[in-house]
């Protein structure tokens, strides 16, 4: 037998509910609504009673119903009286009404106008660059010392970030390096073997892993790899009160947890984008001699031709940055992270599609640059 | 006497809240000086205040009379003035306890790797972790995480030892050598200690002096000894906070 709810008239001014049944939320019970309605369209009512007839068990379901009744009473100033409910009921629905209720709100509800979104949307870029900056110029600082010997970073942790973010690192890298060059040759001895050109494969992979896929591909998956776990791993600290911990034992947060991995992982990108630059190479090579009449002889002499020492540079200068950039932005958005669990997938997210969209850009105005530069 | 800690009418806000106002006490040397209130009414926010992890007006806090602003960059403010033990110990994960007590030692003292390592196995051994210097903090327990966390910030023997529910996620047996523990670094030191707090026992087991922070009014309402807050005071929220479970006779 399901919860049952049935509403009589007993004069015109009365208005009797009768409850019966078991009230469960597994179970069809009924609206609240529906009586509110009734009562409320008789506007000769005065008074609801409440009746509680053969009633085997309930839950929230019939305090949820008589709370809406309730309150839907009260502000209607129809008299309803409580006394025939089961204790326990009554007293739930008591506790429920002595709840503080908080009237202030940190933020405004109101949904913004356009303009105001644009504004805010402003505001939040120009300081969040602000911010970064100032980041960004506490990292230099904090090299410079470490250079001139002023700041000390811990040397074991050091050479194992140095593991962590260059040689862990390796396997990735090369798997994904040797695809790309794959792609590269691939899609070039289509086109080039319409024109009895393919020799110049080996030009357009050496060339394009050098100057560009090399550095940007390392820098993507550093992105994804290092800058993500750096951004968590800092980002779990600030949960932890880790970082708290070490700024009152009197420990540089920019010194000692930004600077080492900034270090490391600017040190290791441009070795890591040479041997990228290098898999990317191999992987052309693979594809050129499987599927052209190229030797593998004829291949790297033609690339030795075509790559120039500043295609070689161009790539590891841009490597340099992207590896400073893609470890001061894990850091900074680690150190953002709030007190919860939730912030830490956010902030590690956020750091992803911030490095890689730096390094995008990065990349734009290097192109711009070099090719001011001539190089 | 000049008190170790003080605090003029300061205003604490969060996220744009006002959470408490016009905040004014004293911490006297060698007390153990309780902050307490209801789960939200700010305790924690205070303490960061207390740390110097929050930014403060100037003439709001000062340490043996001098203005917080003044001293948080000089060295041995960490470390030497104070000392934290938070919540969860906050232990630093990537290192072991032995290594987690001995880095404020190797970075702030002369001392040789010989004397820190002896220093370090004193000072676990003070909290109860004697053999425990090779583990990692995810190889011990929450309560002994707790006391490594304690044998770290009291490494470099400071004069101000704050804690931040130093009971809380702790049995009862586990809360009460803490406790123990708080009074006797207390009694031996001299050390003053400052905690927040909104555990009972630990509240009339060893609290000399303590603040109310009520979550309504949002400032300190009751100033005085445990007892004398529950006995005296005419504040239905102090009175529902400090009576909960404990017969006072």
């Amino acid at each position: 037998m399901t919860g049952i709810a049935e509403l009589k008239l007993g004069n015109e001014t009365i208005a009797i509910i009768s409850i019966s049944g078991t009230w469960s939320i597994y179970e069809k019970h009924p609206h609240a609504e529906e009586f509110i309605e009734t009562i409320l369209s008789k506007p000769s009512i005065q008074r609801v009673d409440l009746k509680f007839v053969d009633l085997k068990s309930w839950d929230s379901a019939l305090i949820n119903f008589l709370i809406r009744i309730l309150d839907s009473c009260k502000s209607k100033n129809l008299t309803i009286d409580i006394d025939n409910v089961p204790t326990g009921i009554r007293r739930l629905i008591e506790l429920s009404k002595t709840s503080p209720v908080r009237t202030t709100s940190p933020v405004s509800q109101r949904k913004p106008t356009i303009f105001e979104f644009v504004g805010r949307v402003g505001l939040l870029v120009f300081f969040s660059l602000k911010t970064f900056l100032g980041f960004v110029g506490k990292l230099l600082t904090g090299i410079v010392f470490f250079v001139r010997g002023k700041v000390k970073i811990r040397s074991r942790e050091f050479a194992l970030m140095l593991q962590d973010v260059g040689v862990k690192a390796l396997p990735i890298v090369f798997l994904i390096s040797f695809l790309v060059g794959l792609i590269i040759a691939f899609v070039s001895v289509l086109q080039l073997s319409q024109f009895g050109a393919n020799i110049y494969v080996a030009d357009l992979v050496g060339i394009a892993m050098m100057r560009e896929m090399g550095c940007i591909m390392t820098g993507i998956i550093m992105s994804g790899r290092t800058g993500a776990a750096f951004a968590a791993t800092i980002g779990t600290m600030m949960v932890n009160d880790e970082v708290d911990a070490l700024q009152t034992a009197g420990f540089s947060i920019i010194n000692f947890l930004a600077l080492p991995r900034v270090i490391a992982l600017t040190l290791m990108m441009p070795l890591l984008c040479i041997f990228s630059s290098f898999i990317g190479i191999l992987g052309g090579l693979c594809t050129a001699v499987s599927a052209t009449d190229l030797t593998i002889v004829r291949y790297c002499t033609q690339t030795a031709k075509a790559v120039c020492l500043n295609d070689f540079f161009v790539g590891i200068v841009k490597s340099c940055f992207f590896g400073f950039f893609i470890a001061a932005i894990g850091c900074q958005k680690g150190l953002q992270c709030r007190h919860s669990a939730e912030d830490v997938g956010l902030t590690t997210t956020t750091a992803v599609v911030t490095s890689i969209t730096a390094i995008i850009i990065m990349d734009a105005i290097f192109a711009v640059i070099f090719s001011l530069l001539g190089m | 006497m000049m008190p170790k800690v003080s605090v003029k009418n300061l205003n604490m806000d969060y996220d744009n809240y006002v959470v408490m106002r016009n905040l004014s006490f004293d911490v006297q040397q060698g007390e153990i000086f309780l902050i307490i209130g209801q789960s939200g009414c700010g305790k924690s926010t205070l303490l960061k205040y207390l740390l110097g992890l929050k930014p403060v007006s100037h003439k709001k806090i000062f340490y043996d009379g001098k203005d917080i602003n003044s001293m948080i960059n000089l060295p041995g403010f960490y470390g030497e003035k104070i000392g934290v033990l938070y919540q969860g110990g906050a232990l630093w994960s990537s290192m072991t306890l032995a290594e987690n007590v001995a880095l404020p030692l190797e970075t702030y003292t002369s001392l040789n790797g010989k004397e820190i390592e002896e220093i370090v196995a004193l000072k676990l051994s003070l909290v109860g972790l004697k053999g425990f210097e090779n583990f990692y903090p995810s190889q011990i327990s929450g309560g002994m995480q707790k006391r490594a966390g304690l044998a770290r910030a009291i490494a470099l023997d400071p004069e101000i030892l704050f804690f931040d529910e130093p009971s809380a996620g702790l049995d009862s047996v586990s809360a009460k050598r803490l406790d123990d523990l708080i009074l006797e670094l207390k009694e031996s030191f001299g050390i003053t200690v400052v905690i927040v707090t909104h555990d009972l026992a630990s509240i009339f087991a060893i609290g000399t002096r303590a603040i109310y922070l009520d979550i309504e009014s949002k400032t300190i309402t009751a100033m005085g000894t445990p007892h004398e807050l529950l006995m005296s005071s005419n504040d239905k929220n102090i009175i529902a906070f400090l009576s909960r479970g404990t017969k006072i006779t």
